[in-house]
């Protein structure tokens, strides 16, 4: 009796697996596909990546991303790095705000957020494009890197800092040369997923982005709504994709190190 | 920061408000299509909430009562679809769900059908994508409560003399409630204000609140309207968000 029971999970569970995988698997295959047909395979071709790369617009919505996604990893490097030291070391009025706070953009509808950055840039009267869109971002990858730069400065041995000043280092040098080391990985983890939080943001971009100014996503999101599935649609979608699992890779392996 | 943003949101939708003639866009907003689409919207979050939990709830058992690198593999395969944004997962989808797609290229050559079934644009497609989508977020927290579960809590349930469904209802399930919790939550909240997956594989029929929110703000550029019904949804999501609070595990720093 026990056993059959543990044989349904099991056949329920792979089950379960294929049904998360099976739609991106398809999806790449069939980029590689040498044929316009959407399903049904006539052969290995590159046919749909050569067409795409000679589109200059795929060009610069891949130019926009990268250096919106770079902004916001190095300000929110910086900026987590420091909130994540505050929210350790010291306790201040207000901190267990700050803490729940910091969860917020994982947990609410992205919609929200993207309205709240709409409403004040046009408050604010700054004029949409690539500036907007990286503010937006950084306004809410802070939180991202700070959860992953905190978790890793719970385990910090403070008595290695205590040793370099007892040596007669100061505040900077201990920081440079013993805590920034220590606590590196933690912080290019943070990093990271600032990035991806970036990389792969289509609400919030699409808000704040004003006319003219489009990122991967973007261009995703509008040949799919327009012309809907096409090959050459999941030859870029699995390009972005390779990038989005290469930097989780990373990241993973960083968290184990 | 955050906070600061949000607050600006808040003030400047006030604003909106008053500088506006406040009742007639209350009174637009409830004899327009909103209430409706915040009535659908809650549904299809509270649909995609039970249908994750019925199919989330098994796995993470199956991965809890694995041990050593077989649990750790099995979790590993639930976390990456996460890194994939929802954008790419719900193209994804389309891709199979499509007129010209692998399910329908399948069917007619089985010859099950002889027309190609429209398997999207309705209510059934946005079902699935937000199924398929939000899955992971509620695996993963009742993982996490399953977790620390002490199993021999269930030995003792067995030695006592209860059957697997007596200790399944009685320890397993209050002791897993934590998970739930936070799982419905990581779920629900999301999925009310769910913009993609409605828009690209979704109907007329199946408008939601975060459709409503972009035609009016990026389309119709009805910024008064727009303003009432975020203002509906943003007090709905701090109902939520203060549910959220009480759950809070840790269950979304293995998300991340």
């Amino acid at each position: 009796m026990r056993k059959i029971g543990d044989r349904i999970l099991q056949g329920y569970s792979v089950l379960l697996y294929l049904f998360l995988y099976a739609p991106i698997v398809i999806m790449v295959f069939f980029s590689f596909n040498d044929s316009r047909l959407l399903a049904v395979w006539r052969g290995f071709s590159f046919r749909w990546y050569e067409m795409l790369f000679a589109d200059p617009t795929v060009w610069t919505a891949l130019y926009n991303s990268i250096w919106v996604a770079l902004l916001t990893t190095i300000v929110s490097m910086v900026l987590g790095t420091m909130t994540a030291f505050v929210m350790i070391r010291y306790s201040f009025r207000g901190k267990s705000i700050l803490d729940s706070s910091l969860y917020f953009p994982v947990v609410i509808p992205e919609i929200t957020e993207a309205l709240s950055l709409l409403l004040f840039y046009v408050f604010t009267g700054i004029p949409l494009g690539g500036l907007t869109v990286a503010i937006g971002h950084i306004a809410f990858a802070i939180s991202y890197a700070t959860i992953v730069i905190r978790a890793r400065l719970v385990g910090f041995d403070r008595s290695v800092e205590e040793a370099a000043k007892s040596l007669g280092a100061n505040e900077l040098r201990t920081f440079i040369h013993v805590t920034l080391p220590l606590i590196l990985p933690g912080v290019i983890a943070g990093g990271l997923l600032a990035f991806t939080v970036s990389y792969d943001d289509f609400i919030k971009t699409a808000f704040t982005a004003g006319p003219g100014f489009q990122t991967l996503p973007l261009k995703i999101y509008a040949m799919a709504s327009r012309g809907g599935v096409s090959p050459q649609l999941n030859a870029l979608a699995t390009v972005t994709l390779v990038v989005s699992l290469a930097l989780a890779v990373v990241r993973l392996r960083l968290s184990k190190a | 920061m955050i906070v600061l943003l949000y607050a600006f949101g808040m003030i400047d939708l006030f604003r909106q408000f008053r500088f506006g003639p406040t009742l007639e866009h209350y009174a637009e907003f409830f004899n327009s299509v909103a209430p409706s689409v915040f009535a659908r919207s809650l549904m299809m979050a509270f649909a995609t909430t039970v249908l994750c939990l019925l199919l989330g709830y098994p796995l993470s058992y199956y991965i809890a009562v694995k041990s050593g690198r077989r649990r750790e593999t099995l979790m590993l395969l639930v976390i990456i679809p996460f890194w994939v944004s929802f954008l790419l997962r719900t193209y994804a989808l389309m891709t199979i769900l499509d007129v010209n797609g692998i399910i329908n290229v399948m069917l007619l050559s089985l010859g099950l059908v002889s027309e190609p079934l429209n398997l999207m644009y309705n209510m059934q497609a946005v079902l699935l994508g937000m199924t398929y989508n939000y899955l992971p977020f509620m695996i993963l927290p009742l993982y996490a409560s399953m977790e620390k579960l002490d199993k021999s809590l269930l030995e003792a349930a067995g030695s006592l003399g209860a059957g697997p469904a007596r200790s399944f209802l009685h320890v397993t399930l209050p002791l897993t409630r934590s998970g739930v919790g936070a799982g419905s939550i990581l779920v629900f909240v999301p999925a009310v204000g769910e913009f993609i997956i409605p828009q690209l594989l979704g109907g007329t029929e199946s408008f939601m609140i975060g459709n409503m929110i972009w035609t009016l703000f990026l389309r119709a550029r009805d910024f008064w309207f727009g303003s009432a019904v975020s203002i509906v949804l943003i007090a709905l999501v701090v109902v939520m968000i203060a549910l959220y609070m009480k759950y809070i595990t840790k269950g979304e720093e293995m998300a991340i």
